[in-house]
């Protein structure tokens, strides 16, 4: 219904593969065998090497390794106050979250893509500003904030009562959501530029008023992206742990998360009860994801057929600087006022001296910023491992997705919900997997490349990660391509290789960037991994930073932290600018004339 | 063909990513303290024997970290605070003894021959202990604490790490144990430890940052920690408590598994020698502070020399360490 004309895809020659369909069959089939052998190295088996302790709890026992099965740590969910407390906390404090970031970050996708407000560009950058900002930095910046002698306490802007209520769930709720509201920008504002205005402007010319428009075309037409949106934000709270750890832990709330870093930080480990908790947290995503299946079982939307029209601004009119002042409100709360502590603490001596003018000095900045120093150096291969690991996620999530096409919805809703689910482990059981697998299993520990201890598995351990993000933004956008292109073409006699080229990743080429932009950042301030796979040689820059904030040098990791956020947004900004550029001369897949409007609406088929 | 140009292209970027970070070199440690990297240096300096220093985060993470290892340890030599650990994971064939030939020529004071336990489990390189940890500005001099027992006027502000996280916490609670009875002692916690979010923090650092800029006016932390924070110009004094302070042995455990002994005796003979000493006093962060044990070799002018160490039961820690991390996690962690 939403199907423009078929693009004119003309003088492309017939593919040499289409007349060779036996090998292009054998072709597939191995490849498709490839593929999900190394989704199932890099996901599914760590990820099974710890979950199996819930039934087999002493199968990595260093004294005795046994097979004997038990049921007593499943048990330990019924019976320990603080684990279901925890699994309580953990659901509530995500479902609040996430309607409240998907809100959030919708109404900023909307007056960014469809308002005509002053200083959209700024403000379309928040989003991504707030994303940069690695998760432990913000927790470090908001008890610098709103601690009794923190830095508001110190202008009196601290209320007597606020801080009590700001380590408790409200001000964990907030902070979670200002952190997460991103995602829904992201994932709604693709669907709204693909959304496109033919629909809209057809139902007004009708005499439709505006908000029915939207409760009955535009809403329903995003719900998909709503409902994922939710699902990410979800899965993202309950695989927090920067706030889970200080916050959280400030305000009396456990969570999963602290308790499965608990389970597993000490010696010996209690693996049987990690493993238990991360079942659960796989558990609580899965039934999200397939409770939306139910709620959205007919969807069947393809919005991307060739060229959306562009949809026009809404005209706020004096409202226009109500809702500008709003979005800066939010930056404010979300952005400025978090960096300015963590300016505050990078460019201050002494904690307790606060901003007294003696206190500040620029020591912890020029000593972060030798490139002579260990913390370049760890920049530096943070830099490297975060551009390798995120062109690989993407493209093998590229690879995946585009197999995906044909074996039907089943599949494709299965493997959907199996990276909304992997979003939802912490980094931390992750890297545990690893661990096990390539440190303990027979065959795997054995192996030279990757190999536990070298950069070579923290990479492969980044990758594995960043698969379920670069998946869900890939599949996504594929899925809200009209098949009506590919078969148009296919008529016309063009190869496989050729309408992928020419037709599929042109279109959703600015999703495959967000893809890895997004990973990019991810990974540049990815943790708990880079934890447990820490390399021999090469340390990357969360380490460092995390040896730092526990040394108490907190000053010098925030100036670190600072340095790191603008090499990797100035990165990711250049790439952007490149890929524009490249598109605009390149991206000829209608007249000459970039496409940027993939989207995320139709996903999980 | 689709498929094989998209898996060429990861496979290619793998290969020329993955191949960089891989080491030969002689030594790895494992290790959560300061001064390792500036010894480690000294040391590759000075033998050119080449060590990778592994560095994974706080002592609970590095221990997490060789137990997931498990039966295949990576490291050759970990080197943390706490004891018992060390004997509880020489049990578990983690560790193995150190042989008699790398201890004996150590010239240790009386309280490091002391430290050094009779398993072997580890050997000694210099010590701390836990002390009571106390804003200036909240609290009037007067009112000071002296003993554990004070901290009760003190309930509900006062700020503890949760040795289910921290080698050096369970070290403070066994020996606290160890100096007040187990009952006296539980019960005596249970009426100071009243705030739970100030009583299950996970490192040192943020014990300070609650005595600091948070609701606690004093803390039960490491006393090098203290004494650094003191240098670098915040209002915290550490108060050692008339029952008694239990010393905090940092530990250097050998792999059941090494292929090094060689190097790690050399390694061992280094870090007990004037020069290792003098290295792992060559800084201003926590660790630095440390009490040396080795004889000839005076502590930094900001610690204090004049403590009467007690000496830990390493082995009722070990035996006793699930129940009583236990506990502590029902009763103070929220």
């Amino acid at each position: 219904m939403f199907m423009k004309p078929v693009p004119k895809v003309a003088n492309i020659p017939r593919g040499l593969f289409a007349r060779a369909i036996g090998l292009q069959t054998i072709v597939n089939i191995v490849s498709m065998t490839l593929v999900y052998l190394v989704f199932f190295l890099l996901i599914g088996l760590p990820l099974l090497l710890v979950v199996m302790q819930v039934i087999f709890p002493d199968v990595f026992n260093p004294n005795n390794p046994n097979f004997l099965m038990s049921l007593g740590p499943v048990g330990r969910i019924f019976v320990v106050p603080r684990v279901y407390l925890a699994i309580l906390h953990s659901v509530e404090l995500a479902s609040l979250v996430g309607i409240l970031a998907t809100l959030l970050g919708s109404a900023f996708a909307l007056i960014v893509q469809r308002c005509d407000i002053p200083f959209r560009k700024t403000v379309g950058i928040i989003p991504w500003i707030v994303f940069l900002t690695p998760a432990y930095l913000k927790t470090v910046a908001w008890v610098l904030l709103m601690s009794p002698g923190g830095y508001l306490a110190e202008f009196g802007l601290l209320p007597p009562l606020s801080g009590s209520l700001f380590f408790a769930f409200p001000g964990l709720t907030l902070v979670h959501a200002l952190g997460l509201f991103p995602f829904a920008t992201f994932i709604v504002g693709n669907a709204l530029r693909g959304l496109g205005s033919e629909m809209e402007d057809a139902a007004r010319l009708g005499g439709v008023p505006l908000w029915r428009v939207w409760m009955n075309i535009n809403l329903p037409l995003l719900a998909p992206a709503l409902a994922l949106s939710f699902i990410a934000i979800f899965a993202q709270v309950l695989s927090d742990f920067g706030l889970a750890s200080t916050i959280a832990r400030m305000s009396n709330f456990g969570v999963l998360t602290y308790e499965i870093y608990a389970a597993t930080s000490s010696y010996p480990i209690d693996f049987p009860l990690a493993g238990t908790q991360s079942l659960v947290l796989l558990l609580l995503v899965t039934i999200a994801v397939l409770i939306d299946r139910l709620l959205r079982r007919k969807d069947e939307l393809k919005l991307i057929s060739g060229r959306s029209r562009p949809s026009r601004d809404y005209d706020l009119g004096y409202w226009r600087y109500g809702v500008t002042a709003l979005a800066f409100l939010v930056a404010f709360l979300a952005l400025f006022l978090p960096l300015g502590a963590v300016i505050i603490r990078a460019l201050t001596r002494t904690l307790s001296d606060g901003m007294a003018l003696h206190n500040f000095t620029l020591t912890h900045l020029m000593e972060a910023g030798n490139i002579h120093s260990l913390a370049f150096a760890a920049l530096s291969n943070s830099l490297r491992y975060a551009a390798l690991a995120a062109f690989i996620s993407c493209a093998a999530a590229v690879l995946l997705a585009l197999q995906l096409e044909g074996p039907g919805k089943f599949m494709r809703a299965s493997v959907m919900s199996l990276a909304l689910a992997s979003v939802a482990i912490p980094g931390i059981v992750f890297g545990f997997g690893y661990i096990l697998m390539w440190n303990r299993l027979p065959l795997f520990k054995a192996s030279v490349f990757p190999h536990y201890g070298d950069a070579s598995l923290l990479i492969t351990g980044y990758i594995g990660v960043a698969i379920p993000y670069a998946l869900i933004v890939v599949m996504a956008s594929i899925g809200q391509l009209a098949p009506s292109l590919n078969d148009s073409a296919r008529l016309f006699g063009v190869g496989g290789f050729r309408r992928v080229m020419r037709i599929t990743l042109p279109l959703i080429g600015f999703s495959i960037l967000t893809g890895f932009i997004l990973n990019f950042i991810h990974i540049m301030f990815e943790l708990p991994v880079s934890q447990m796979l820490i390399p021999r040689t090469e340390s990357p820059a969360p380490i460092y930073i995390l040896r730092l904030l526990n040394y108490d040098k907190d000053g010098l990791a925030c100036a670190l932290s600072l340095i790191s956020m603008v090499i990797a947004g100035g990165a990711a900004l250049f790439l952007w600018l490149v890929f524009r550029w490249f598109a605009a001369r390149n991206g000829a897949a209608n007249n000459g004339k970039w496409i940027s409007t993939p989207s995320l609406a139709g996903d999980m088929r | 063909m689709t498929s094989r140009v998209s898996v060429r292209l990861p496979i290619l970027a793998a290969c020329v990513g993955l191949s960089f970070g891989a080491s030969a070199a002689d030594l790895t440690v494992y290790d959560a303290l300061d001064f390792a990297p500036t010894v480690v240096k000294a040391f590759t300096a000075k033998t050119g024997i080449t060590v990778d220093v592994v560095e994974p985060g706080s002592t609970g993470e590095v221990l997490g970290k060789i137990a997931a290892e498990g039966d295949n340890p990576q490291f050759d030599i970990v080197w943390v605070d706490g004891s018992a650990v060390m004997e509880r994971m020489m049990r578990d064939h983690i560790l193995q003894a150190v042989p008699d030939d790398a201890i004996s020529s150590v010239k240790y004071t009386e309280m490091g021959k002391a430290l050094l336990p009779k398993s072997h489990s580890f050997v000694p390189t210099g010590a701390s202990t836990t002390a009571i940890e106390v804003n200036t500005k909240k609290v009037p001099a007067d009112q000071t604490p002296k003993s554990w027992a004070d901290l009760e006027k003190f309930a509900g502000k006062v700020a503890a790490k949760d040795p289910n996280l921290s080698g050096p916490a369970y070290q403070w609670l066994a020996g606290y144990f160890q100096t007040n009875g187990v009952d006296t002692g539980k019960a005596l916690l249970e009426k100071v430890l009243t705030n739970k979010a100030l009583a299950g923090l996970s490192s040192g650092g943020k014990v300070n940052k609650a005595i600091l800029t948070g609701d606690a006016v004093v803390g039960i932390n490491q006393d090098s920690g203290i004494i650094a924070k003191a240098k670098a110009g915040e209002p915290v004094v550490a108060v050692y408590p008339t029952d008694g302070s239990v010393a905090l042995p940092i530990g250097l455990g050998i792999s059941a598994k090494t292929k090094h002994m060689d190097a790690v005796k050399k390694f061992i003979a280094f870090v007990t020698s004037a020069e290792g000493q003098a290295a792992m006093q060559a800084g201003d962060d926590t660790d630095f502070f440390f009490m040396p044990i080795v004889e000839g070799v005076k502590p930094k002018v900001e610690r204090p020399a004049d403590i009467k160490f007690l000496i830990l039961d390493d082995a009722k820690a070990a035996m006793n360490e699930a129940d009583w991390k236990q506990w502590y996690k029902a009763k103070f962690v929220p």
